[in-house]
C-alpha cells in the first residue's frame, strides 16, 4: 500500500479542505430558461446575477478539513445538503463561494452502478466503470478476479446488467469503486442496499480501507454506522453546519433534537386526540379516544415523561444509563382498585419488559386527586435502539381506567464504541481468551 | 475548450471503448449485424442510381462531367449524413444519459464525442463502397476517381473538430433547450439544399438572373459547402482539393470546435444539476 513507487511525492496530511463554502440552486421559474443561459454564457456562473430571493440556499458557511486517513462523517436530515456537499468533493458541482481542496486520487459512491449500461455484460461494464473511476484498461484487468471475486457474482459476469437485480448491481458497483483503490473515497448513503451480508463486507472493507491510512467521507442517515466508523461527524441542518464533533457527541446531539421535535409533533397530534376525545368521553365514559388509547377515565394519563439520571426530561438515553419513568395521573373520584403499569417495547412490537404495581406487590388502599407515579432504573441496560413505552392504570381486574399504547418513545445508544451486538439487552460482560488466541490492533 | 480537448486526451481509452460499445449495441439483435453498416451505403447508392438514372435524368447537371449522378451525390451526401446524424443524436446525448452525469463522476463530453466517432465508424465503412463504385465507374470509361483520393484521409481529420464542435455545442444546449433538436433538425433540412450536394457550385456560375447570383453567395458562404466540396473532389473527381479550399475548411473547423468547445465548457457546470 505504501509503495514509495506509486505514490513519489507523499500526499498533504490535509486530505479534504473546505472553506466558506456556499452553494446556491435557482430556483426555475418558467420563462427563466434564457436569463439563465445569459447568465451562465456570460458569468460562467449559474448563479453569477442571482437575487438571493430567487435561489435556494443548499449549502452556507461551510468550514471544515479532513485530515489524511481520518474517517468524516456527515449527517442531517433530509434536504440538509449532505448529498449536495459530497457532489461538491467529488467536483460534479461548482461551489457559488468559497473553496475546495482535496488531494489524491477521490472516488465517489453516490448511486453504486450509476455508470452501468444496461444493455452490455457485467464483465464489460467493470472496464467501462474502472475507466471511469480513473484505472487503465490494465489495471482493470489485472483487478478483475478479484472484483468479481468480491461481488460474489461470477456466475453473472456475461450477463447483460439489466437482466440484474437491484441488489447485484450495486454489489458490483461497490465493488468496482473499492477496487479503484483511491486515497480519498466519498459515500453518499449506498451502504443500505444490497443485502446484510454484503453491507457487513462492504463495511469490513472500508474498515481495511481506513486501516491502510486512507480517508472516508461518509454520508449517512445511519447514525450507527456513522457511529461505529467515523472519527468525527458533521452535523448539517438546512445547509448550515451545525457543529463538528466526535461521533458521539456528534449524534447525540442530533438525536436529542430530532428526539424533541418528535415530541412535539407527538404532543401536538396527542393534544388534538385529546380534544377529541374530550368530547367523546362526554358522550360515553368507557369510549376509546384512537387505538392507542382506551380506558373508562375513571383515573386519568395527563403526562408522561422520562427522566435522565440528572432528573431532566430526555429521550435520549445512552445504554447503562440512569432512568426515570415518570406518570401524571388524576382520579376523577376516590379509587379503592387501581394498578399502575409501565411496559417497554421495540417499534416493531417486542416486549422488552413490562411490569405493574400489582405484579410487584402493592396492594391498593385508595388513590385520589392527582399523583405523580416514578419508576427508576438505574443503570438501564438497554442495546442500542429505538424504544417505545406503554403505560397504564387499571383495575386489579384489568378493567382499563387509562391504557395508553406508544405514550413515550426514547433512543440508546452503545455506551462506548466498541459496544456492539444485537438484541435489545446488554447484559454486564467481558472476554476471555486462553490458549493461542491472537488479536491485531490495541489491546482493550 | 482546451478543457474539453485535454479531457478527451485523458480518457481517450474509455472514448474509444464507450464508441466501440455503442457500435455494438447499434446491431445487437439484428441478423446481418455490421454488415449493415456496408449494406446501408450499398442500398442508398442503389436508390440514388436508380432514380436519377432511370427515372429522370436531370437536365442541368453542370461541372459533374461525364460521371453518373448517383455517384457524385452519394460522395457529398455521407459525409453529410455523418455530420447531420452526429449533431441531432449528439444533442440528446447528454439527457439520455443523464443518470450517468447527475449521479457519477463522468467525464460528460464524452458522450456526444462517442456519436460523433461512432458515425464516423459508419461513414468510414461506406467509403468502400463509394470508392469501388468510382473504380468500376472507371473502368466504364467514365472519368470519375483519381490520385486525389489519397486526400481523403486529411480531408476527414479537418472535417472532424467541426462535427464534433456542433455535436458537442448542441448537447450542452440542449440540456437547457429541449427546442434545440427540433430547431437544428430543420436548419440541418434546409442547409442541406444549401449545401452543393444533389448540384455542383457551378449550377449558379454564369447565370444572368440575380436571383440564381444571389444564391450563389449564399451557397458559397455556407459553411459546410467547403467540405462538401472537397469530398466530391477527392472521391468523384479524384482530384486534390485547391489551396484556398483548404485554408476555408481549416478555418470553418478551428472555428465550430472553439465555440462548441466553449459553449460547452461554460456550461459544463450546469448539466449535473439540469441533465
Amino acid at each position: 500500500m505504501s509503495d514509495p513507487l506509486s505514490h513519489p511525492a507523499p500526499l498533504p496530511e490535509t486530505a479534504i479542505h473546505v472553506e466558506g463554502l456556499e452553494k446556491l440552486y435557482r430556483r426555475t421559474l418558467p420563462g427563466d430558461r434564457l436569463r439563465t443561459l445569459k447568465s451562465v454564457l456570460v458569468e460562467g456562473s449559474l448563479t453569477g446575477n442571482l437575487r438571493r430571493e430567487d435561489a435556494i440556499v443548499a449549502l452556507t458557511g461551510i468550514d471544515f478539513t479532513v485530515a489524511r486517513g481520518e474517517a468524516f462523517g456527515v449527517v442531517g436530515g433530509n434536504g440538509s445538503g449532505k448529498s449536495t456537499l459530497l457532489k461538491l468533493i467529488a467536483g460534479m458541482l461548482k461551489p457559488t463561494a468559497g473553496r475546495i481542496t482535496v488531494s489524491g486520487r477521490v472516488a465517489a459512491m453516490i448511486e453504486l452502478g450509476a455508470g452501468f449500461h444496461p444493455e452490455i455484460s457485467g464483465r464489460e461494464n467493470v472496464f467501462i466503470n474502472g475507466a471511469v473511476l480513473g484505472l487503465s484498461k490494465r489495471e482493470i484487468a489485472r483487478r478483475y478476479d478479484e472484483i468479481v471475486e468480491f461481488s460474489g457474482l461470477g456466475g453473472f459476469m456475461e450477463e447483460p446488467v439489466k437482466n440484474y437485480s437491484s441488489g447485484m448491481y450495486v454489489r458490483l458497483g461497490f465493488a468496482v469503486a473499492i477496487h479503484t483503490d483511491p486515497d480519498v473515497l466519498l459515500v453518499d448513503e449506498v451502504l443500505a442496499v444490497g443485502d446484510e451480508a454484503f453491507a457487513h463486507r462492504c463495511i469490513r472493507r472500508i474498515e481495511e480501507f481506513l486501516a491502510a491510512g486512507r480517508t472516508l467521507l461518509l454520508v449517512s442517515h445511519s447514525l450507527d454506522l456513522v457511529a461505529g466508523l467515523c472519527d468525527r461527524v458533521l452535523w448539517l441542518e438546512n445547509g448550515k453546519q451545525r457543529l463538528i464533533e466526535s461521533p458521539r457527541r456528534a449524534i447525540d446531539a442530533y438525536r436529542q433534537e430530532v428526539a424533541e421535535t418528535e415530541a412535539e409533533e407527538h404532543q401536538a397530534a396527542k393534544d388534538q386526540r385529546d380534544a377529541a376525545g374530550d368530547s367523546a368521553a362526554a358522550a360515553s365514559t368507557t369510549a376509546s379516544s384512537g387505538a392507542d388509547r382506551w380506558g373508562s377515565r375513571e383515573a386519568e394519563i395527563t403526562a408522561v415523561r422520562l427522566l435522565n439520571a440528572a432528573g431532566a426530561e430526555h429521550y435520549h438515553l445512552q445504554s447503562g444509563e440512569d432512568a426515570t419513568f415518570e406518570i401524571e395521573v388524576r382520579a376523577a373520584a376516590a379509587l379503592a382498585d387501581f394498578v399502575f403499569g409501565i411496559a417497554i417495547a421495540t417499534p416493531r412490537g417486542i416486549e422488552v419488559w413490562g411490569t405493574n404495581t400489582d405484579l410487584e406487590g402493592y396492594v391498593p388502599a385508595s388513590f385520589a386527586g392527582a399523583a405523580t407515579v416514578r419508576l427508576t432504573c438505574p443503570a438501564l441496560r438497554l442495546a442500542a435502539g429505538e424504544y417505545t413505552v406503554d403505560v397504564a392504570v387499571h383495575a386489579r381486574d384489568g378493567a382499563p381506567y387509562d391504557y395508553h399504547r406508544r405514550a413515550l418513545s426514547f433512543t440508546v445508544t452503545a455506551a462506548t464504541a466498541r459496544q456492539g451486538g444485537v438484541g435489545v439487552y446488554v447484559p454486564e460482560h467481558r472476554w476471555g481468551f486462553t490458549g493461542d488466541v491472537r488479536w491485531t490492533g490495541e489491546e482493550i | 475548450m482546451f478543457r474539453v480537448a485535454r479531457q478527451l486526451f485523458r480518457f481517450r481509452g474509455l472514448l474509444g471503448t464507450l464508441t466501440a460499445r455503442e457500435l455494438k449495441a447499434r446491431y445487437r439483435g439484428s441478423v446481418l449485424g455490421f454488415l449493415w453498416s456496408l449494406a446501408n451505403p450499398l442500398l442508398l447508392l442503389a436508390v440514388y442510381s436508380f432514380v436519377f438514372g432511370v427515372l429522370f435524368r436531370p437536365a442541368r447537371s453542370q461541372g459533374i462531367g461525364d460521371g453518373p449522378y448517383a455517384l457524385f451525390i452519394v460522395s457529398g451526401l455521407f459525409p453529410w449524413v455523418w455530420l447531420s446524424t452526429s449533431a441531432l443524436e449528439g444533442s440528446m446525448s447528454l439527457i439520455a444519459n443523464s443518470g450517468l452525469i447527475r449521479k457519477a463522476v463522468f467525464p460528460a463530453e464524452l458522450l456526444p464525442m462517442v456519436v460523433v466517432l461512432s458515425n464516423l465508424v459508419h461513414l468510414l465503412l461506406a467509403m468502400p463502397v463509394v470508392l469501388s463504385a468510382v473504380l468500376a465507374m472507371s473502368l466504364l470509361t467514365h472519368t470519375v476517381g483519381g490520385p486525389g483520393v489519397v486526400m481523403l484521409p486529411l480531408v476527414l481529420l479537418l472535417h472532424l473538430p467541426m462535427v464534433a464542435g456542433l455535436a458537442l455545442g448542441a448537447s450542452a444546449l440542449t440540456v437547457h433547450f429541449k427546442d434545440v433538436r427540433d430547431l437544428l433538425a430543420n436548419l440541418l433540412t434546409l442547409l442541406f439544399f444549401l449545401t452543393p450536394i444533389l448540384y455542383s457550385l457551378d449550377f449558379f456560375s454564369g447565370g444572368q438572373n440575380r436571383g440564381m447570383q444571389l444564391m450563389g453567395w449564399v451557397v458559397r458562404l455556407n459553411p459546410f459547402t467547403p467540405f462538401t466540396r472537397a469530398y466530391q473532389d477527392v472521391l468523384f473527381f479524384g482530384r486534390a482539393p485547391e489551396g484556398l479550399l483548404w485554408a476555408q475548411m481549416a478555418l470553418v473547423s478551428l472555428v465550430f470546435w472553439a465555440a462548441g468547445a466553449w459553449l460547452f465548457d461554460r456550461l459544463r457546470e450546469t448539466l449535473v444539476e439540469a441533465a
